[in-house]
């Protein structure tokens, strides 16, 4: 029984993470109609830029405020100087470019960090909480992970729901000539949808360094997770990405707990399958809307 | 208020508007008729910066507005009512009015724009909440029209705002077009396959056909000429 609590609980934290990631993908889906295949290469890279403010004695905040700014410059950069220029183009033009931008950041990151994995510190303590007399598997890091996460979905959830930002940016995404009859900047809000995956990225990016081995490679299978969360989440709706996220996370750590860790990739990719096959719109899309 | 002169459009080697002249003034109904195919919706995609034209222009109060980038051309007060779909389905009807006020209509006066199209057209109110793709095909045409009266436009460009609509529903809908052109305020361009409908109201008229402008005249003309009635415009 205490082994499957610490499974869930450890699922829930991964999860989250995934639902970061899903929450990315599907800014940038929704908005510009593509896969951004590098979400997790542009996280990996402003996580770097955070390491190397930490190791020149940068306080762990202003360096964690600097990635996410970093991801947001990030998003809005590649928009405009990648994305944009495809406008227009078949749709797998801009997601292959996407690809090449995953490898070139990885690259780059290798030539100037190094191919080595390190550790990355975490904000909180990363050792279980006692709850009674027992250690769980949920550390205060894995706390502020949960929250961190929880406040970025409920935020991109107002943003949408309650603001005439938001307001604007569904209608650019959902039909854009129509609101740029109207008036509506919809190019901005295309590369605003860009800067906020990838601040959302590189907040994915940050929490997940300290819990694998942090190198340039080590959000490659993230993102793997993060397109099922991404894809069983329905890549609409940023609730849907959240469900999604603790669904594959907790899945992924029965597997791993149950089965065997080397077998989590697998499992993920047959949850895809399983999900495409079954509810292509996903748990919480609608059939007929989606353009990936 | 629009002035065009010499638009010529090319869809690759097809002309789709050829030396294309004409004016709107505003409180005055311009309706531009034509067969399938004439050119209509072209012209107005083209006027709202959806299309580029590649010889002539067309400016509004002075300013050229061909080579701008549709939002900016509706920032101007240029309100294009596209054919058909111009609803955005995923959004309720209130965000829809919304949207329209964004532009041109300051923060604080946004919410009695929007209350004055529920005024005009009461069934929108009944349904704010509601989403767009809920409404029958009239009140769409209601939507897109107070959407597009919510902008606070100078000039309307109306592109078969008639389309799937009963004839009293069309009678309504011209009248309260003729009602809101009136004096030195808003003009419209009116595009209609509805010959009839739109000579009812309209202060001028033109025909396109293959693209080019064949007659350019006041609406009594058409309706004392049976064979450029028979001719052109097909009753």
């Amino acid at each position: 029984m205490a082994l499957f609590v610490d499974i869930l609980l450890s699922g829930v934290a991964q999860g989250m993470v995934f639902a970061a990631i899903a929450l990315g993908l599907g800014l940038v889906s929704r908005a510009t109609g593509i896969v951004n295949f590098a979400q997790g290469a542009m996280g990996m890279f402003t996580t770097f830029i955070a390491f190397s403010l930490l190791s020149r004695g940068v306080g762990y905040w202003p360096a964690f405020v600097a990635a996410l700014a970093a991801g947001a410059v990030l998003g809005a950069a590649v928009e405009r100087t990648l994305i944009r220029p495809l406008q227009g183009k078949p749709a797998l033009n801009p997601v292959i470019v996407t690809i090449g931008l995953l490898v070139v950041l990885e690259g780059v990151a290798g030539s100037i960090w190094g191919n080595v994995a390190r550790g990355f510190p975490a904000a909180f303590s990363q050792r279980g909480l006692v709850i009674g007399r027992t250690r769980v598997a949920f550390s205060h890091f894995d706390v502020f992970l949960v929250c961190a996460v929880v406040v970025l979905v409920v935020a991109i959830v107002a943003l949408f729901r309650w603001t005439a930002l938001g307001l604007r940016m569904r209608a650019a995404a959902f039909s854009p000539e129509v609101s740029r009859l109207l008036g509506v900047r919809v190019g901005r809000l295309f590369t605003l949808a860009w800067a906020l995956a990838c601040a959302a990225g590189s907040l994915a990016g940050l929490l997940v360094a300290p819990l694998s081995s942090f190198s340039p490679y080590y959000m490659d299978l993230y993102l793997v997770y993060g397109f099922t969360a991404a894809v069983l989440g329905g890549l609409l709706s940023p609730v849907g990405a959240l469900v999604g996220g603790l669904v594959t996370g907790i899945a992924i750590a029965l597997v791993g707990g149950y089965v065997g860790p080397d077998l989590q990739p697998i499992a993920a990719l047959a949850m895809l399958l399983l999900v495409l096959m079954v509810r292509p719109q996903g748990l919480f899309g609608t059939a007929g809307v989606r353009r990936v | 208020m629009l002035h065009v002169e010499g638009l010529s459009v090319r869809y690759g080697p097809v002309r789709a508007l050829d030396d294309v002249s004409f004016e709107a003034r505003p409180g005055k109904i311009t309706t531009v008729l034509g067969a399938n195919g004439a050119g209509k919706t072209t012209l107005l995609r083209t006027l709202s910066g959806l299309v580029r034209n590649h010889r002539g222009t067309a400016s509004f109060d002075g300013q050229r507005i061909t080579g701008r980038a549709p939002e900016s051309i509706a920032r101007l007060g240029v309100s294009h009512v596209p054919e058909g779909r111009g609803v955005i389905a995923e959004l309720t009807v209130d965000e829809n009015l919304r949207l329209g006020t964004f532009v041109r209509v300051r923060r604080g006066e946004r919410r009695a724009v929007v209350d004055e199209i529920y005024e005009r057209f009461p069934q929108l109110r009944d349904k704010r909440h509601r989403s767009a793709s809920t409404l029958s095909g009239g009140e769409r045409q209601m939507l897109v029209i107070g959407r597009a009266l919510a902008c606070r436009p100078r000039l309307l460009l109306l592109d078969e705002p008639s389309l799937g609509l009963s004839p009293i529903v069309t009678a309504q809908l011209m009248a309260t077009l003729r009602e809101l052109t009136t004096g030195d305020g808003l003009g419209a361009v009116l595009v209609e396959q509805n010959a009839r409908s739109a000579l009812s109201v309209a202060d001028w008229a033109i025909v396109l056909n293959l693209g080019r402008v064949v007659v350019a005249d006041r609406p009594a003309r058409f309706a004392a000429d049976a064979d450029l009635r028979r001719h052109y415009l097909g009753f």
